[in-house]
C-alpha cells in the first residue's frame, strides 16, 4: 500500500503532460475568452467627444442603418500602434464608419498620437476613466467591435486585427451590410 | 546584509536536506528498538486493562499472544536485515557514497549546462551604464524627433524637393516606431509626384501596404522597385530580405535562398537609410567573419557566412566559406551546388573552371549525377582539357534534362557540335 502511494507523483505528472499535450494539440486558444456581446444589441454608448468642438457620442452613431467599426484605442498601447495602419486602409478605401475611443488615455495625448499617425476615426470620443469600457466588457485596448446598422453586435475582436482579420472578416462585413 | 541573508538561507536549507542523507543508514538498526518498545507498551496496556478487569482473560491472552508473535516476527525481521546489511551491504554503500557523489555530480552538471549554454565572457551590463539603443549612430545620440526636425528644416527651403520629402517621411516612420502613417504617407506621394522612381519613397508606400492590410499590393510595388532597381543598388538585399518577410507572413509564395536576419535586425535595419542599411549588412556579415576567425570549429557559422557572401555577390569569399564549413563535415548537395556555383559565378563568360571549382562540381556531380550546373560547367572543364568525348557525353546528358524551350539549348547543341 506505502509502495503505490510513490505513484502518486508520478500518476500528476502524467496527467499534467496529458494535458498539456492537448492543450498544445487541440488547436484551443487559450487566449480566446470569448464575448457575450456577439449577437447582442451593442452597450450604451455615451462618451466625450475627443476632439474639441464636436458633440459627445451617443448610441444613436451605432443605428444608422450603416455598419459601424467600434475601437478602443490608447496611444500608450503599442498593439494598436500595430494595427493603426489597417484602420487607415478601412477608413480611405472602404470608406467604414469608425468610431474611436480613446480609453484611459488624456485626451492630450490621444490627440497627439492621432496627429502624429494620422486619424482615421469619423467620431472619436474619450473614455478617461474606462466607463464605457466597462459597459462594453473590454479586457484592454485594443478592442474592436463590429456593429451592423441595426446596433446588434456581429464580431468582437480582443487584441489588435491583424491583415486576415480585415480581409477575410471585417471588408466581406462591411460589403455585405450594405 | 542581503548577501548575509542568502548565505543563511542557503547554509539552512542545504542542512536540511544534508541531515536525512547522512543519517539513513543509522536510522535502521534503532528501528528494532523502536518496535520492542512499542509491543513492550502494548503488552503493559493489556496487562493493566486485565488487571482493571477491563479486558476479559480469553481476550488478553489472546491479545498477548498476537503481541508477542509480532515480537518474534520483528525480531525474525531485524536479523535478517542485519544478515543483508553485513553480506551484499550495496545499500548501506549507496548511502554512504551518495552524499558525496550528488556534492560532486550537481556542480558538475551545473557547470557543464553553463558553459554549454551561459556566456562566462559578457560584461556586466549594470542597469545606469547601459547605452540607449535607440539608434545606432555612433557618436552623437540622433533621435527621430530631431531627424524630423532636420527634415522639415531641409524641406522649408526647397518644399518640392523629392530627396527632402522622402527624408522626411523616413524620419516620420522612424517617429513612430516603424509605423508609416498617413503624414509620411502624404510626404511619399509627394515625393513620388516630383520623382515616380524615388526608392524610398515607393520602398515605404509597399510598407504602407504591408501594415495597412494589403501584402500582394505591397509585394507587387516592391518587385517592380525590384525590377527597377540597378542591379548593385544598396537597398537590394534588404528590399528582398523585405519581400521574403512580407510574403512569408501573408502565406505568400515566398523566394528562396534569403538570409533572414532576426526580426530585431530588420527592425534595426529598417530604420535606416538605404546607403547605411546596405553598410550595417555588411558590417554583420564582416562580424561574423571575425567571429569565425576565433571559433574556426562552428561549422553552422561557416555555412552561414557562405551564404550571405553568396548573396551579397562576394563569391570567391563564399566559396572560401564553404571550403571551411567542408572541412568540419561532410556537405549536402544542395549546398554543394551553392558552393559550386558561388565558384563558376567569377569565371568569365565562356571561361573554363579552375581546378578547385572542378573539384566541387565533381563531388556535387557524385551526390547528384543530373545536376545540370555540375554537367554543363564539368563539360566545359573536360573539353578545356582536351578530354572531348567526356564534355559531349555530359553535355548530352544535360540537353536531353533540359525542356524544350530553356534558352540556352541552341548554345548548349553548338558547343556539342563543336566538340565532336
Amino acid at each position: 500500500m506505502r509502495r503505490t502511494l510513490f505513484i502518486l507523483p508520478l500518476l500528476t505528472l502524467a496527467l499534467m503532460a496529458g494535458f498539456f499535450a492537448w492543450s498544445l494539440l487541440a488547436g484551443r486558444d487559450p487566449a480566446s475568452i470569448g464575448s457575450v456581446l456577439v449577437g447582442r444589441p451593442a452597450p450604451r454608448l455615451e462618451v466625450a467627444a475627443l476632439r474639441d468642438g464636436e458633440p459627445p457620442l451617443t448610441d444613436a452613431l451605432l443605428r444608422t442603418g450603416k455598419p459601424a467599426i467600434v475601437n478602443f484605442f490608447a496611444s500608450w498601447c503599442t498593439p494598436c500602434l500595430a494595427e493603426h495602419p489597417l484602420f487607415t486602409r478601412l477608413a480611405t478605401r472602404e470608406e467604414a464608419t469608425i468610431i474611436g475611443v480613446a480609453w484611459k488615455n488624456k485626451p492630450v495625448e490621444a490627440l497627439a498620437w492621432l496627429k502624429r499617425l494620422g486619424d482615421p476615426y469619423k467620431f472619436a470620443g474619450a473614455d478617461l476613466d474606462g466607463r464605457a469600457g466597462l459597459d462594453w466588457g473590454l479586457s484592454g485596448v485594443p478592442e474592436t467591435y463590429l456593429v451592423d446598422g441595426q446596433g446588434i453586435v456581429r464580431r468582437h475582436f480582443r487584441g489588435p486585427i491583424t491583415e486576415r482579420d480585415v480581409n477575410e472578416t471585417i471588408i466581406p462585413f462591411l460589403r455585405g451590410a450594405k | 546584509m542581503l548577501e548575509f541573508l542568502l548565505a543563511l538561507l542557503t547554509t539552512v536549507t542545504v542542512g536540511a536536506l544534508l541531515v536525512p542523507l547522512l543519517r539513513v543508514g543509522a536510522r535502521r538498526t534503532e528501528r528494532l528498538d523502536s518496535e520492542l518498545a512499542i509491543y513492550r507498551d502494548q503488552l503493559a496496556e493489556i496487562e493493566r486493562g486485565r488487571a482493571a478487569g477491563a479486558v476479559p482473560e480469553s481476550e488478553a491472552a489472546a491479545a498477548r499472544i498476537e503481541v508477542e508473535r509480532r515480537i518474534l516476527h520483528a525480531a525474525e525481521g531485524a536479523s535478517a536485515n542485519a544478515t543483508k546489511t553485513t553480506a551484499p551491504a550495496d545499500s548501506s554503500t549507496l548511502h554512504r557514497i551518495l552524499p558525496p557523489a550528488l556534492a560532486l555530480l550537481l556542480p558538475l552538471l551545473a557547470l557543464g549546462v553553463y558553459l554549454n549554454v551561459g556566456r562566462p565572457g559578457l560584461p556586466a551590463a549594470p542597469f545606469g551604464a547601459r547605452p540607449v539603443v535607440d539608434l545606432p549612430a555612433p557618436g552623437e545620440p540622433m533621435t527621430a524627433e530631431r531627424l524630423v526636425a532636420q527634415a522639415r528644416a531641409r524641406l522649408a527651403g526647397r518644399p518640392n524637393d523629392p530627396d527632402a520629402l522622402s527624408a522626411l517621411g523616413e524620419a516620420l516612420v522612424l517617429e513612430a516606431d516603424g509605423t508609416v502613417t498617413q503624414p509620411a504617407i502624404d510626404a511619399f506621394n509627394k515625393a513620388l509626384a516630383q520623382r515616380p522612381d524615388d526608392a524610398r519613397a515607393l520602398y515605404y508606400l509597399g510598407l504602407h501596404e504591408a501594415q495597412s492590410g494589403d501584402s500582394p499590393a505591397a509585394i507587387a510595388r516592391w518587385r517592380d522597385l525590384e525590377a527597377k532597381s540597378p542591379p548593385d543598388a544598396p537597398w537590394l538585399p534588404m528590399l528582398r530580405a523585405e519581400i521574403a518577410r512580407v510574403s512569408k507572413a501573408a502565406g505568400l509564395p515566398a523566394p528562396g535562398g534569403m538570409p533572414q536576419p532576426t526580426r530585431e535586425q530588420q527592425e534595426a535595419l529598417q530604420s535606416l537609410p538605404p546607403a547605411e542599411r546596405q553598410q550595417a549588412i555588411r558590417s554583420m556579415v564582416e562580424g561574423l567573419d571575425a567571429k569565425l576567425k576565433d571559433n574556426p570549429a562552428d561549422r553552422a557559422g561557416w555555412l552561414r557566412l557562405a551564404n550571405a557572401w553568396r548573396v551579397l555577390g562576394e563569391n570567391a569569399r563564399a566559396a572560401d566559406a564553404y571550403a571551411k564549413a567542408d572541412a568540419l563535415g561532410p556537405l549536402d548537395a544542395k549546398t554543394l551546388t551553392d558552393w559550386a556555383e558561388s565558384h563558376v559565378r567569377q569565371l568569365a563568360p565562356g571561361a573554363a573552371p579552375p581546378a578547385a571549382a572542378v573539384a566541387v562540381l565533381e563531388r556535387l556531380e557524385k551526390a547528384e549525377p543530373r545536376n545540370a550546373l555540375a554537367l554543363f560547367y564539368l563539360g566545359a572543364a573536360s573539353f578545356a582539357a582536351g578530354d572531348k568525348p567526356a564534355a559531349v557525353r555530359r553535355w548530352k546528358t544535360l540537353l536531353a534534362l533540359l525542356p524544350a524551350d530553356a534558352p540556352i539549348r541552341p548554345m548548349l547543341e553548338e558547343r556539342i557540335k563543336a566538340a565532336e
